[in-house]
């Protein structure tokens, strides 16, 4: 059990990260077209959530994590975070706005502050 | 048991970090040209080629040198490299052909982008052999997230 669930929450976590890299392609001029981009925006939804509801279960799953642990409370305030800004930098790039690239950076530097917190788990 | 499962040395954590960065890259800038070169279609622009050697070259490699790089240090961290388990010799061995794929998917690429840059009409045999050594790899490396997390045998 503990195994299929970690393999489920890193997968969603690869599925958040490819989202990060694809729109990194864009934010640095690339064209890679809207397949791609819908792809991307499809994977970030499914791998977001996926991160969330099998990380929360990992918490309640393994014996010594708990939901309120300061680095759990991080991540998901950290996961918020990566989350708007991910939904702006969807918004933006349809619209082509200027400011796309900057909060795309702000969602990529979420998602490495996410992946810190689940290799490092401060206070754990 | 979760509890052991769960717990590991704090040397471990920064090639473990690294690890993942790089494999989480490589799979991003994959997916990204698994996903570009054939959504645009059969006549394929020379942008889209480009951006397909490029996320080859530019990315994956790097990527997938990082993730290679920081696999061994965790090997030796974990004192894995004398008599590797199982799941340790199956990365590996997927990592390794994972290589050649890249390799070859990088050169058809390389070819298909220069024939776009010339004008000459799209290399249509390159691209989908790009895509096709990028799937292959890209199923390959599922299998590998799946071997990585619940460590079978």
């Amino acid at each position: 059990m503990y195994d299929w669930l970690l393999f489920l929450h890193v997968l969603a976590a690869f599925m958040v990260a490819a989202t990060a890299v694809i729109y990194t392609a864009v934010a640095l001029g690339a064209s890679p077209g809207t397949p791609a981009i819908r792809v991307a925006d499809a994977i970030w939804n499914i791998g977001g959530l996926g991160t969330l509801v099998f990380g929360i279960w990992l918490a309640l799953y393994v014996d010594g994590y708990e939901v309120w642990d300061g680095w759990i409370l991080g991540a998901i305030a950290v996961w918020l975070i990566a989350t708007g800004t991910g939904e702006q930098a969807r918004v933006q790039l349809a619209e082509g706005a200027r400011n796309f690239a900057a909060v795309h950076w702000v969602r990529t530097l979420a998602v490495v502050g996410l992946l810190v917190l689940m290799v490092w788990k401060p206070g754990a | 048991m979760t509890l052991l499962a769960a717990i590991r040395p704090d040397e471990w954590n920064l090639p473990l970090f690294l690890h993942l960065v790089g494999a989480m890259t490589l799979v991003g800038a994959l997916l990204l040209v698994g996903v570009s070169l054939p959504g645009a279609g059969r006549v394929r622009t020379a942008g889209v080629v480009r951006l397909g050697f490029r996320g080859l070259l530019f990315a994956a490699l790097p990527a997938w040198i990082l993730m290679r790089g920081t696999a061994e240090w965790l090997a030796s961290e974990e004192n894995l490299d004398d008599d590797p388990p199982g799941w340790v010799d199956a990365g590996f061995m997927i990592s390794d052909t994972g290589f050649l794929l890249l390799i070859a998917a990088t050169i058809c690429a390389g070819l298909a982008a220069r024939r776009a840059g010339r004008d000459r009409p799209p290399a249509t045999g390159l691209s989908t052999a790009v895509i096709v050594l990028v799937w292959i790899s890209l199923i390959a490396y599922l299998v590998a997230i799946w071997v990585m997390t619940t460590k079978p045998s």
